[in-house]
Protein backbone atom coordinates (compact mmCIF):
# COMPACT_ATOMS: atom_id res chain seq x y z
CA UNK A 1 0.00 0.00 0.00
CA UNK A 2 1.38 3.53 -0.60
CA UNK A 3 1.64 6.22 1.94
CA UNK A 4 -1.63 7.27 0.79
CA UNK A 5 -2.72 4.56 1.87
CA UNK A 6 -1.39 4.12 5.01
CA UNK A 7 -2.80 7.53 5.63
CA UNK A 8 -6.37 6.69 4.87
CA UNK A 9 -5.96 2.97 6.51
CA UNK A 10 -9.28 3.72 8.84
CA UNK A 11 -11.33 4.04 5.75
CA UNK A 12 -9.87 0.75 4.04
CA UNK A 13 -12.71 -2.11 3.60
CA UNK A 14 -11.78 -5.08 1.77
CA UNK A 15 -14.16 -7.43 -0.68
CA UNK A 16 -13.86 -10.66 -1.16
CA UNK A 17 -13.66 -11.70 -4.74
CA UNK A 18 -17.48 -12.09 -6.38
CA UNK A 19 -19.10 -9.98 -3.62
CA UNK A 20 -21.34 -7.08 -3.94
CA UNK A 21 -19.88 -4.05 -2.27
CA UNK A 22 -23.52 -2.31 -3.59
CA UNK A 23 -26.55 -3.12 -5.14
CA UNK A 24 -28.21 -1.35 -7.58
CA UNK A 25 -31.45 0.50 -6.44
CA UNK A 26 -29.91 0.39 -2.76
CA UNK A 27 -29.65 3.87 -1.11
CA UNK A 28 -26.15 5.20 -1.62
CA UNK A 29 -24.58 7.52 0.69
CA UNK A 30 -20.57 6.70 0.42
CA UNK A 31 -18.02 6.49 -2.35
CA UNK A 32 -15.03 4.46 -2.87
CA UNK A 33 -11.51 4.85 -4.21
CA UNK A 34 -9.76 1.34 -5.23
CA UNK A 35 -6.96 0.69 -3.42
CA UNK A 36 -6.35 -3.03 -5.34
CA UNK A 37 -8.25 -5.52 -7.17
CA UNK A 38 -10.70 -4.48 -10.21
CA UNK A 39 -14.10 -3.73 -9.75
CA UNK A 40 -16.72 -4.28 -12.22
CA UNK A 41 -19.89 -2.01 -12.64
CA UNK A 42 -22.99 -3.73 -13.91
CA UNK A 43 -26.31 -2.98 -14.61
CA UNK A 44 -29.09 -5.89 -14.90
CA UNK A 45 -31.73 -4.65 -17.98
CA UNK A 46 -34.16 -7.20 -18.78
CA UNK A 47 -32.54 -10.28 -18.30
CA UNK A 48 -29.08 -9.78 -19.13
CA UNK A 49 -26.41 -8.43 -16.15
CA UNK A 50 -24.59 -5.77 -18.92
CA UNK A 51 -21.08 -4.53 -17.84
CA UNK A 52 -20.91 -1.17 -17.75
CA UNK A 53 -17.36 -0.95 -16.59
CA UNK A 54 -14.72 -2.65 -15.07
CA UNK A 55 -12.60 -0.44 -12.90
CA UNK A 56 -8.76 -0.79 -11.48
CA UNK A 57 -6.68 1.01 -8.71
CA UNK A 58 -6.93 5.05 -8.31
CA UNK A 59 -10.20 4.63 -10.13
CA UNK A 60 -13.39 6.50 -7.94
CA UNK A 61 -17.34 4.48 -8.08
CA UNK A 62 -20.23 5.21 -6.14
CA UNK A 63 -19.07 9.08 -6.31
CA UNK A 64 -22.99 10.39 -7.24
CA UNK A 65 -23.27 9.56 -3.52
CA UNK A 66 -21.36 12.76 -2.55
CA UNK A 67 -24.21 14.89 -4.25
CA UNK A 68 -27.53 13.26 -2.93
CA UNK A 69 -28.00 10.01 -0.83
CA UNK A 70 -30.07 8.74 -4.51
CA UNK A 71 -30.54 4.60 -4.99
CA UNK A 72 -27.30 3.26 -6.95
CA UNK A 73 -27.88 3.16 -10.39
CA UNK A 74 -25.49 0.18 -10.84
CA UNK A 75 -23.88 -2.60 -8.95
CA UNK A 76 -20.73 -2.57 -7.85
CA UNK A 77 -18.79 -6.79 -7.87
CA UNK A 78 -15.45 -7.29 -6.84
CA UNK A 79 -13.47 -9.15 -9.58
CA UNK A 80 -10.40 -9.66 -7.49
CA UNK A 81 -10.14 -9.29 -3.96
CA UNK A 82 -10.66 -5.92 -3.81
CA UNK A 83 -9.17 -3.19 -1.07
CA UNK A 84 -11.10 0.53 -1.36
CA UNK A 85 -11.50 3.10 1.08
CA UNK A 86 -14.64 4.18 1.67
CA UNK A 87 -15.95 8.10 2.14
CA UNK A 88 -18.84 9.35 2.84
CA UNK A 89 -19.92 13.06 2.17
CA UNK A 90 -18.65 13.88 6.00
CA UNK A 91 -15.00 13.22 5.65
CA UNK A 92 -14.92 13.66 1.94
CA UNK A 93 -13.69 17.14 2.79
CA UNK A 94 -11.05 16.03 4.43
CA UNK A 95 -9.97 13.22 1.87
CA UNK A 96 -10.46 15.93 -0.94
CA UNK A 97 -7.95 18.71 0.91
CA UNK A 98 -5.42 16.29 1.72
CA UNK A 99 -5.70 15.10 -1.42
CA UNK A 100 -6.05 17.05 -4.62
CA UNK A 101 -5.21 14.60 -7.22
CA UNK A 102 -8.53 12.18 -6.39
CA UNK A 103 -10.08 15.75 -6.16
CA UNK A 104 -9.53 16.73 -9.60
CA UNK A 105 -10.00 13.23 -10.83
CA UNK A 106 -13.24 13.52 -9.41
CA UNK A 107 -13.91 16.89 -11.13
CA UNK A 108 -13.02 15.65 -14.66
CA UNK A 109 -15.46 12.91 -13.71
CA UNK A 110 -18.00 15.59 -12.89
CA UNK A 111 -17.16 18.00 -15.90
CA UNK A 112 -17.53 14.81 -18.36
CA UNK A 113 -20.60 13.64 -16.24
CA UNK A 114 -22.42 16.91 -16.76
CA UNK A 115 -21.76 16.94 -20.37
CA UNK A 116 -23.12 12.88 -20.88
CA UNK A 117 -26.13 14.35 -19.15
CA UNK A 118 -26.76 17.32 -21.29
CA UNK A 119 -25.98 15.22 -24.61
CA UNK A 120 -29.16 13.07 -23.23
CA UNK A 121 -31.14 15.53 -22.44
CA UNK A 122 -31.08 16.54 -25.75
CA UNK A 123 -31.72 12.93 -27.24
CA UNK A 124 -34.97 13.35 -25.08
CA UNK A 125 -36.04 16.64 -25.96
CA UNK A 126 -36.59 15.52 -29.49
CA UNK A 127 -40.74 14.27 -29.94
CA UNK A 128 -40.11 11.58 -32.75
CA UNK A 129 -38.76 8.51 -31.78
CA UNK A 130 -36.65 7.92 -35.44
CA UNK A 131 -34.92 11.06 -34.73
CA UNK A 132 -34.19 9.89 -30.80
CA UNK A 133 -32.39 7.15 -32.61
CA UNK A 134 -30.97 9.04 -34.74
CA UNK A 135 -29.62 11.19 -31.87
CA UNK A 136 -28.19 7.98 -29.99
CA UNK A 137 -26.06 7.47 -33.04
CA UNK A 138 -24.98 10.97 -32.81
CA UNK A 139 -23.94 10.76 -29.35
CA UNK A 140 -22.27 7.34 -29.46
CA UNK A 141 -20.63 9.01 -32.70
CA UNK A 142 -19.09 11.79 -31.03
CA UNK A 143 -17.51 9.58 -28.12
CA UNK A 144 -15.47 8.02 -30.98
CA UNK A 145 -11.94 9.41 -31.93
CA UNK A 146 -12.77 10.19 -35.74
CA UNK A 147 -14.90 13.30 -37.26
CA UNK A 148 -17.94 13.36 -39.09
CA UNK A 149 -16.97 13.22 -43.08
CA UNK A 150 -13.66 11.46 -42.28
CA UNK A 151 -15.25 8.36 -42.89
CA UNK A 152 -17.69 6.81 -44.91
CA UNK A 153 -18.94 4.37 -42.53
CA UNK A 154 -19.15 4.06 -38.99
CA UNK A 155 -18.94 1.24 -36.69
CA UNK A 156 -20.87 1.64 -33.14
CA UNK A 157 -20.58 -1.04 -30.14
CA UNK A 158 -23.62 -1.66 -29.02
CA UNK A 159 -26.68 -2.70 -29.47
CA UNK A 160 -30.44 -2.82 -29.84
CA UNK A 161 -31.10 -2.55 -25.73
CA UNK A 162 -28.57 0.19 -25.43
CA UNK A 163 -30.19 2.54 -27.98
CA UNK A 164 -33.38 1.74 -26.62
CA UNK A 165 -31.83 2.77 -22.88
CA UNK A 166 -30.23 6.42 -24.01
CA UNK A 167 -33.62 6.96 -25.92
CA UNK A 168 -35.80 5.84 -23.18
CA UNK A 169 -38.08 4.12 -25.47
CA UNK A 170 -39.32 0.52 -25.38
CA UNK A 171 -37.27 -2.45 -27.08
CA UNK A 172 -39.39 -2.78 -29.01
CA UNK A 173 -40.20 0.48 -30.90
CA UNK A 174 -36.23 0.47 -30.91
CA UNK A 175 -35.95 -2.56 -32.88
CA UNK A 176 -38.92 -1.23 -35.51
CA UNK A 177 -37.34 2.25 -35.94
CA UNK A 178 -33.81 0.52 -36.52
CA UNK A 179 -35.66 -2.11 -39.06
CA UNK A 180 -36.99 0.75 -40.84
CA UNK A 181 -33.01 2.21 -41.05
CA UNK A 182 -32.02 -1.25 -42.10
CA UNK A 183 -34.80 -1.23 -45.23
CA UNK A 184 -33.61 2.25 -46.42
CA UNK A 185 -29.91 0.61 -46.19
CA UNK A 186 -28.68 3.55 -43.89
CA UNK A 187 -27.40 0.94 -41.45
CA UNK A 188 -26.70 -2.67 -40.82
CA UNK A 189 -27.13 -4.63 -37.67
CA UNK A 190 -25.22 -7.12 -35.78
CA UNK A 191 -25.68 -8.61 -32.29
CA UNK A 192 -22.62 -6.52 -31.02
CA UNK A 193 -22.83 -3.61 -33.36
CA UNK A 194 -24.15 -1.40 -35.65
CA UNK A 195 -22.47 0.30 -39.06
CA UNK A 196 -23.59 3.54 -39.64
CA UNK A 197 -23.81 4.09 -43.45
CA UNK A 198 -23.99 7.85 -43.57
CA UNK A 199 -23.55 10.03 -40.00
CA UNK A 200 -24.37 13.31 -41.90
CA UNK A 201 -27.70 12.16 -43.14
CA UNK A 202 -28.76 11.33 -39.77
CA UNK A 203 -27.11 14.76 -38.48
CA UNK A 204 -28.85 16.08 -40.79
CA UNK A 205 -32.82 14.42 -39.68
CA UNK A 206 -31.83 15.62 -36.44
CA UNK A 207 -31.60 19.14 -36.99
CA UNK A 208 -34.14 19.46 -39.10
CA UNK A 209 -36.24 18.04 -36.51
CA UNK A 210 -34.79 19.62 -33.03
CA UNK A 211 -36.66 23.33 -34.02
CA UNK A 212 -35.61 26.01 -31.50
CA UNK A 213 -38.64 26.99 -29.49
CA UNK A 214 -39.84 30.13 -29.19
CA UNK B 1 7.05 26.18 -21.05
CA UNK B 2 4.79 28.37 -19.37
CA UNK B 3 1.32 29.80 -20.31
CA UNK B 4 1.42 32.85 -22.46
CA UNK B 5 -0.35 35.65 -23.19
CA UNK B 6 -2.96 36.17 -26.23
CA UNK B 7 -4.18 39.31 -27.63
CA UNK B 8 -7.96 38.65 -29.41
CA UNK B 9 -9.25 42.06 -31.36
CA UNK B 10 -12.92 43.53 -31.21
CA UNK B 11 -15.40 40.99 -33.09
CA UNK B 12 -12.98 37.47 -33.24
CA UNK B 13 -13.67 34.89 -31.71
CA UNK B 14 -11.44 32.41 -29.27
CA UNK B 15 -13.60 29.05 -30.03
CA UNK B 16 -16.79 27.94 -31.73
CA UNK B 17 -19.42 25.93 -30.06
CA UNK B 18 -18.26 22.16 -31.53
CA UNK B 19 -14.48 23.01 -31.98
CA UNK B 20 -12.91 20.22 -29.81
CA UNK B 21 -11.15 22.29 -27.28
CA UNK B 22 -8.19 21.33 -24.79
CA UNK B 23 -7.20 24.99 -23.83
CA UNK B 24 -8.80 26.68 -20.76
CA UNK B 25 -8.31 30.49 -20.92
CA UNK B 26 -8.05 33.10 -18.28
CA UNK B 27 -9.12 36.81 -18.80
CA UNK B 28 -7.22 39.39 -18.07
CA UNK B 29 -8.65 42.53 -19.81
CA UNK B 30 -11.15 43.02 -22.42
CA UNK B 31 -14.92 41.47 -22.53
CA UNK B 32 -15.74 38.19 -23.48
CA UNK B 33 -19.08 36.89 -23.64
CA UNK B 34 -20.05 32.79 -24.27
CA UNK B 35 -23.03 32.17 -26.02
CA UNK B 36 -24.83 28.50 -25.65
CA UNK B 37 -27.81 27.03 -26.38
CA UNK B 38 -30.25 26.74 -23.46
CA UNK B 39 -30.78 22.87 -23.46
CA UNK B 40 -34.71 23.49 -22.14
CA UNK B 41 -35.91 26.24 -24.21
CA UNK B 42 -33.29 25.94 -27.53
CA UNK B 43 -32.74 30.11 -26.90
CA UNK B 44 -29.73 31.54 -27.03
CA UNK B 45 -28.23 32.59 -24.18
CA UNK B 46 -25.21 34.86 -23.56
CA UNK B 47 -23.17 35.03 -20.09
CA UNK B 48 -20.27 37.40 -19.91
CA UNK B 49 -16.78 36.71 -18.63
CA UNK B 50 -15.48 38.57 -15.87
CA UNK B 51 -11.66 40.27 -15.46
CA UNK B 52 -10.16 37.35 -13.68
CA UNK B 53 -11.95 34.46 -14.51
CA UNK B 54 -11.48 31.25 -16.04
CA UNK B 55 -13.27 29.97 -18.96
CA UNK B 56 -13.50 26.96 -21.52
CA UNK B 57 -12.54 24.73 -18.19
CA UNK B 58 -15.12 21.92 -18.56
CA UNK B 59 -14.59 20.77 -21.70
CA UNK B 60 -11.09 20.85 -21.88
CA UNK B 61 -11.16 19.16 -18.31
CA UNK B 62 -13.75 16.79 -19.72
CA UNK B 63 -12.30 16.38 -23.29
CA UNK B 64 -15.18 16.86 -25.34
CA UNK B 65 -16.04 19.49 -27.45
CA UNK B 66 -16.75 23.01 -26.95
CA UNK B 67 -20.87 23.68 -26.16
CA UNK B 68 -20.47 27.42 -26.26
CA UNK B 69 -18.97 30.26 -28.54
CA UNK B 70 -16.56 32.58 -27.08
CA UNK B 71 -17.04 35.78 -28.82
CA UNK B 72 -14.62 39.01 -28.53
CA UNK B 73 -16.68 42.17 -27.39
CA UNK B 74 -13.66 44.12 -26.63
CA UNK B 75 -9.92 44.33 -27.69
CA UNK B 76 -8.63 41.23 -24.84
CA UNK B 77 -5.87 40.05 -22.94
CA UNK B 78 -6.47 35.91 -22.21
CA UNK B 79 -3.46 33.66 -20.93
CA UNK B 80 -3.97 30.26 -22.65
CA UNK B 81 -3.19 27.16 -20.74
CA UNK B 82 -3.21 23.41 -22.27
CA UNK B 83 -5.66 21.10 -20.37
CA UNK B 84 -2.39 19.84 -18.60
CA UNK B 85 -1.00 23.36 -17.62
CA UNK B 86 -3.97 23.99 -15.72
CA UNK B 87 -4.14 20.94 -13.93
CA UNK B 88 -1.24 21.15 -12.40
CA UNK B 89 -2.22 24.65 -11.76
CA UNK B 90 -5.30 23.54 -9.73
CA UNK B 91 -3.59 20.78 -8.04
CA UNK B 92 -1.96 23.70 -6.41
CA UNK B 93 -4.88 25.49 -5.53
CA UNK B 94 -7.44 23.30 -3.38
CA UNK B 95 -10.06 25.76 -2.45
CA UNK B 96 -10.11 26.27 -6.23
CA UNK B 97 -10.86 22.83 -7.02
CA UNK B 98 -12.98 22.52 -4.15
CA UNK B 99 -14.63 25.74 -5.62
CA UNK B 100 -15.30 24.18 -9.02
CA UNK B 101 -16.38 20.87 -7.70
CA UNK B 102 -19.19 22.39 -5.95
CA UNK B 103 -20.08 24.45 -9.10
CA UNK B 104 -19.94 21.01 -10.97
CA UNK B 105 -21.83 19.43 -8.95
CA UNK B 106 -24.52 21.85 -8.42
CA UNK B 107 -24.90 21.60 -12.16
CA UNK B 108 -24.70 17.84 -12.35
CA UNK B 109 -27.67 17.71 -9.52
CA UNK B 110 -29.55 20.02 -11.92
CA UNK B 111 -29.00 18.45 -15.20
CA UNK B 112 -29.99 15.08 -13.68
CA UNK B 113 -32.95 16.11 -12.51
CA UNK B 114 -34.33 18.08 -15.95
CA UNK B 115 -33.44 14.34 -17.23
CA UNK B 116 -35.40 12.27 -14.83
CA UNK B 117 -38.05 15.23 -15.17
CA UNK B 118 -37.97 14.58 -18.87
CA UNK B 119 -37.97 10.79 -18.09
CA UNK B 120 -41.14 11.07 -16.01
CA UNK B 121 -42.72 8.30 -13.62
CA UNK B 122 -42.31 5.62 -16.61
CA UNK B 123 -38.53 5.15 -15.93
CA UNK B 124 -38.92 5.63 -12.77
CA UNK B 125 -38.58 2.09 -10.87
CA UNK B 126 -39.64 1.84 -7.12
CA UNK B 127 -36.15 1.67 -5.34
CA UNK B 128 -37.19 -1.01 -3.05
CA UNK B 129 -38.93 -3.28 -6.07
CA UNK B 130 -35.59 -2.46 -7.96
CA UNK B 131 -33.69 -3.79 -4.85
CA UNK B 132 -35.88 -6.83 -5.00
CA UNK B 133 -35.65 -7.42 -8.67
CA UNK B 134 -31.86 -7.56 -8.12
CA UNK B 135 -32.02 -10.42 -5.45
CA UNK B 136 -34.51 -12.04 -7.81
CA UNK B 137 -32.12 -11.55 -10.87
CA UNK B 138 -29.27 -13.25 -8.99
CA UNK B 139 -31.20 -16.00 -7.26
CA UNK B 140 -32.45 -17.24 -10.64
CA UNK B 141 -29.15 -16.95 -12.22
CA UNK B 142 -28.07 -19.13 -9.03
CA UNK B 143 -25.37 -16.63 -8.12
CA UNK B 144 -26.59 -17.06 -4.37
CA UNK B 145 -24.10 -14.93 -2.63
CA UNK B 146 -25.12 -11.95 -4.70
CA UNK B 147 -28.84 -13.07 -4.83
CA UNK B 148 -28.23 -13.30 -0.34
CA UNK B 149 -26.78 -9.86 -0.22
CA UNK B 150 -29.42 -8.04 -2.46
CA UNK B 151 -32.20 -9.91 -0.16
CA UNK B 152 -30.27 -8.50 3.36
CA UNK B 153 -29.94 -5.46 2.00
CA UNK B 154 -33.75 -5.04 1.18
CA UNK B 155 -34.30 -6.40 4.63
CA UNK B 156 -31.90 -3.22 6.19
CA UNK B 157 -33.82 -0.80 4.41
CA UNK B 158 -37.22 -2.32 4.33
CA UNK B 159 -37.63 -4.37 6.93
CA UNK B 160 -41.53 -3.96 6.84
CA UNK B 161 -41.81 -3.84 3.02
CA UNK B 162 -44.29 -5.43 1.11
CA UNK B 163 -41.79 -8.23 0.37
CA UNK B 164 -39.43 -8.72 3.40
CA UNK B 165 -41.17 -11.87 4.18
CA UNK B 166 -40.73 -13.27 0.38
CA UNK B 167 -37.21 -11.59 0.78
CA UNK B 168 -36.59 -13.50 4.44
CA UNK B 169 -37.62 -16.73 1.91
CA UNK B 170 -35.25 -15.83 -0.45
CA UNK B 171 -32.35 -15.54 1.84
CA UNK B 172 -32.96 -19.10 3.26
CA UNK B 173 -33.37 -20.41 -0.26
CA UNK B 174 -30.39 -19.35 -1.52
CA UNK B 175 -27.64 -19.89 1.84
CA UNK B 176 -29.65 -23.60 1.72
CA UNK B 177 -28.38 -23.70 -2.36
CA UNK B 178 -25.36 -22.28 -1.86
CA UNK B 179 -24.21 -24.92 0.74
CA UNK B 180 -25.71 -27.71 -0.86
CA UNK B 181 -24.95 -27.00 -4.22
CA UNK B 182 -22.52 -24.18 -4.87
CA UNK B 183 -22.51 -21.40 -7.09
CA UNK B 184 -23.99 -21.54 -10.42
CA UNK B 185 -25.55 -25.37 -9.73
CA UNK B 186 -28.90 -26.34 -8.16
CA UNK B 187 -32.77 -26.34 -8.80
CA UNK B 188 -34.11 -23.74 -11.17
CA UNK B 189 -35.75 -21.39 -8.39
CA UNK B 190 -38.83 -18.93 -8.70
CA UNK B 191 -37.62 -16.67 -6.36
CA UNK B 192 -40.91 -14.96 -5.87
CA UNK B 193 -42.93 -18.17 -6.06
CA UNK B 194 -45.51 -19.63 -3.75
CA UNK B 195 -43.61 -20.30 -0.47
CA UNK B 196 -44.42 -24.28 -0.92
CA UNK B 197 -42.40 -24.46 -3.97
CA UNK B 198 -38.70 -22.38 -2.77
CA UNK B 199 -38.66 -23.76 0.72
CA UNK B 200 -35.80 -25.20 1.61
CA UNK B 201 -35.40 -28.38 2.93
CA UNK B 202 -31.86 -28.48 4.86
CA UNK B 203 -32.72 -31.25 6.82
CA UNK B 204 -32.51 -33.41 3.10
CA UNK B 205 -30.59 -36.70 2.85
CA UNK B 206 -27.61 -35.14 1.00
CA UNK B 207 -26.44 -33.43 3.76
CA UNK B 208 -25.24 -34.67 6.86
CA UNK B 209 -28.29 -35.71 9.06
CA UNK B 210 -29.41 -32.44 10.57
CA UNK B 211 -30.03 -31.66 14.75
CA UNK B 212 -33.22 -31.65 16.07
CA UNK B 213 -32.12 -28.19 17.21
CA UNK B 214 -31.63 -27.13 13.89
CA UNK B 215 -34.56 -28.85 12.36
CA UNK B 216 -36.67 -26.71 14.95
CA UNK B 217 -35.06 -23.94 14.46
CA UNK B 218 -35.37 -23.95 10.47
CA UNK B 219 -39.19 -24.73 10.87
CA UNK B 220 -39.52 -21.91 13.08
CA UNK B 221 -37.56 -19.35 10.78
CA UNK B 222 -39.79 -20.42 8.02
CA UNK B 223 -42.92 -19.80 10.17
CA UNK B 224 -41.21 -16.36 10.39
CA UNK B 225 -41.19 -15.83 6.65
CA UNK B 226 -45.25 -17.06 6.68
CA UNK B 227 -45.85 -14.28 8.80
CA UNK B 228 -47.22 -16.72 11.15
CA UNK B 229 -45.34 -15.14 14.33
CA UNK B 230 -47.02 -17.02 16.84
CA UNK B 231 -46.77 -20.11 15.75
CA UNK B 232 -43.07 -19.51 15.20
CA UNK B 233 -42.58 -17.98 18.71
CA UNK B 234 -44.37 -22.03 20.27
CA UNK B 235 -41.72 -23.36 18.12
CA UNK B 236 -38.89 -21.35 19.10
CA UNK B 237 -40.29 -21.84 23.05
CA UNK B 238 -40.29 -25.81 22.50
CA UNK B 239 -36.70 -25.32 21.22
CA UNK B 240 -35.43 -23.17 23.89
CA UNK B 241 -37.46 -25.21 26.64
CA UNK B 242 -35.70 -28.38 25.06
CA UNK B 243 -31.86 -27.06 26.39
CA UNK B 244 -30.53 -27.03 22.76
CA UNK B 245 -26.53 -25.78 22.72
CA UNK B 246 -25.48 -22.77 23.52
CA UNK B 247 -25.85 -21.58 19.19
CA UNK B 248 -29.16 -22.29 18.75
CA UNK B 249 -30.20 -21.28 22.42
CA UNK B 250 -28.94 -17.80 21.44
CA UNK B 251 -30.41 -17.65 18.28
CA UNK B 252 -34.12 -19.02 18.96
CA UNK B 253 -34.09 -16.41 21.50
CA UNK B 254 -33.34 -13.49 19.52
CA UNK B 255 -35.50 -14.83 16.70
CA UNK B 256 -38.48 -15.18 19.58
CA UNK B 257 -37.28 -11.56 20.17
CA UNK B 258 -37.84 -10.36 16.41
CA UNK B 259 -41.28 -12.62 16.42
CA UNK B 260 -42.73 -10.57 19.67
CA UNK B 261 -41.72 -7.36 17.59
CA UNK B 262 -43.35 -8.19 14.61
CA UNK B 263 -46.66 -9.46 16.97
CA UNK B 264 -46.39 -5.16 18.47
CA UNK B 265 -45.67 -6.69 21.47
CA UNK B 266 -42.66 -4.00 22.16
CA UNK B 267 -42.69 -4.67 26.04
CA UNK B 268 -42.11 -8.36 25.65
CA UNK B 269 -39.35 -8.06 22.46
CA UNK B 270 -37.70 -4.92 24.68
CA UNK B 271 -37.62 -7.40 27.87
CA UNK B 272 -36.25 -10.17 26.00
CA UNK B 273 -33.35 -7.76 23.65
CA UNK B 274 -32.58 -6.91 26.80
CA UNK B 275 -31.76 -9.78 28.41
CA UNK B 276 -30.24 -10.91 25.04
CA UNK B 277 -27.87 -8.41 25.21
CA UNK B 278 -26.81 -8.80 28.66
CA UNK B 279 -26.18 -12.16 28.24
CA UNK B 280 -24.30 -12.10 24.48
CA UNK B 281 -22.87 -8.44 25.08
CA UNK B 282 -20.02 -9.42 22.00
CA UNK B 283 -22.34 -10.93 19.92
CA UNK B 284 -22.18 -9.87 16.36
CA UNK B 285 -25.96 -9.23 16.02
CA UNK B 286 -25.60 -7.16 19.70
CA UNK B 287 -26.48 -3.44 17.33
CA UNK B 288 -29.92 -5.32 15.33
CA UNK B 289 -31.03 -6.52 18.62
CA UNK B 290 -30.55 -2.93 20.22
CA UNK B 291 -32.31 -1.91 17.14
CA UNK B 292 -35.05 -3.54 17.79
CA UNK B 293 -34.97 -2.25 21.41
CA UNK B 294 -34.96 0.80 20.10
CA UNK B 295 -37.31 0.98 17.05
CA UNK B 296 -39.73 -0.82 20.39
CA UNK B 297 -39.67 2.40 22.04
CA UNK B 298 -39.85 4.36 19.05
CA UNK B 299 -43.15 2.20 18.28
CA UNK B 300 -44.39 2.82 21.29
CA UNK B 301 -43.93 6.59 21.55
CA UNK B 302 -41.28 6.90 24.12
CA UNK B 303 -39.00 8.97 21.99
CA UNK B 304 -36.43 9.72 24.52
CA UNK B 305 -35.75 6.09 25.61
CA UNK B 306 -35.49 5.41 21.59
CA UNK B 307 -33.22 8.33 21.56
CA UNK B 308 -31.16 6.75 23.97
CA UNK B 309 -30.86 3.64 22.65
CA UNK B 310 -30.11 5.02 19.14
CA UNK B 311 -27.34 7.44 20.14
CA UNK B 312 -25.76 3.69 22.25
CA UNK B 313 -25.83 2.22 18.53
CA UNK B 314 -24.25 5.36 16.86
CA UNK B 315 -21.32 5.15 19.52
CA UNK B 316 -20.94 1.73 19.21
CA UNK B 317 -20.88 1.58 15.43
CA UNK B 318 -18.72 2.84 11.74
CA UNK B 319 -20.32 5.63 10.24
CA UNK B 320 -19.84 3.24 7.13
CA UNK B 321 -22.65 0.76 8.06
CA UNK B 322 -25.99 0.95 7.14
CA UNK B 323 -26.96 0.23 10.13
CA UNK B 324 -25.84 3.67 11.40
CA UNK B 325 -27.32 5.08 8.29
CA UNK B 326 -30.83 3.85 9.49
CA UNK B 327 -30.51 4.53 13.31
CA UNK B 328 -29.24 8.11 12.68
CA UNK B 329 -32.24 8.73 10.27
CA UNK B 330 -34.24 7.51 13.39
CA UNK B 331 -32.53 9.68 16.11
CA UNK B 332 -33.31 12.80 13.42
CA UNK B 333 -36.80 11.89 12.95
CA UNK B 334 -37.14 12.08 16.92
CA UNK B 335 -34.83 15.03 16.89
CA UNK B 336 -36.52 17.03 14.06
CA UNK B 337 -40.79 16.64 16.00
CA UNK B 338 -39.75 15.86 19.66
Amino acid sequence: MDAFGEMFKRFLKTYQKGSLIFCEYEPGDNFFLIQSGRVQIVKIMGDIEKTLDVLKPGEIFGEMAILEEAPRSATAIAMDRVEALEFNRANFEVLMRGNPQIALKLLKLFARRVYDQKRRFMILTLEEVDAKVADVFLMLAEKEPVRMGEVETLELKTTVDDIAHWAAIPTADCRTVLNHFIQQRRIELFADRIVIKNLESFQRMVNSRRKPKT
Amino acid sequence: MPPKAAFYKANSIIYFRGDEGDKVFILNSGKVSLTYEDIETGQEMRDLVKVGEFFGVKSALGRFRREETALVLADCQVVAFSADEFELLVLKNIPLIMKMLKVYSNQLRRIQKQVQTLLGAEEHVDAAKGLFSIGEYYLRNKAYPQATYAFKRYLVYYPSGAAANQALKNIEVAEAYLSRYGTGKGPDVQAAGPAEKTAPQPQAADKAPASDAEQRYYRAVSLISQEKYEDALKEFKGLIAAGPDEEYLSKAQYESGRCLFYLKQYDKAIGLFTQWVQKYPKHPDLRDALYFVGTSYYNMNDKTKAAGIFKKILTMTPESESIYQKTRKLLKQIEGNP
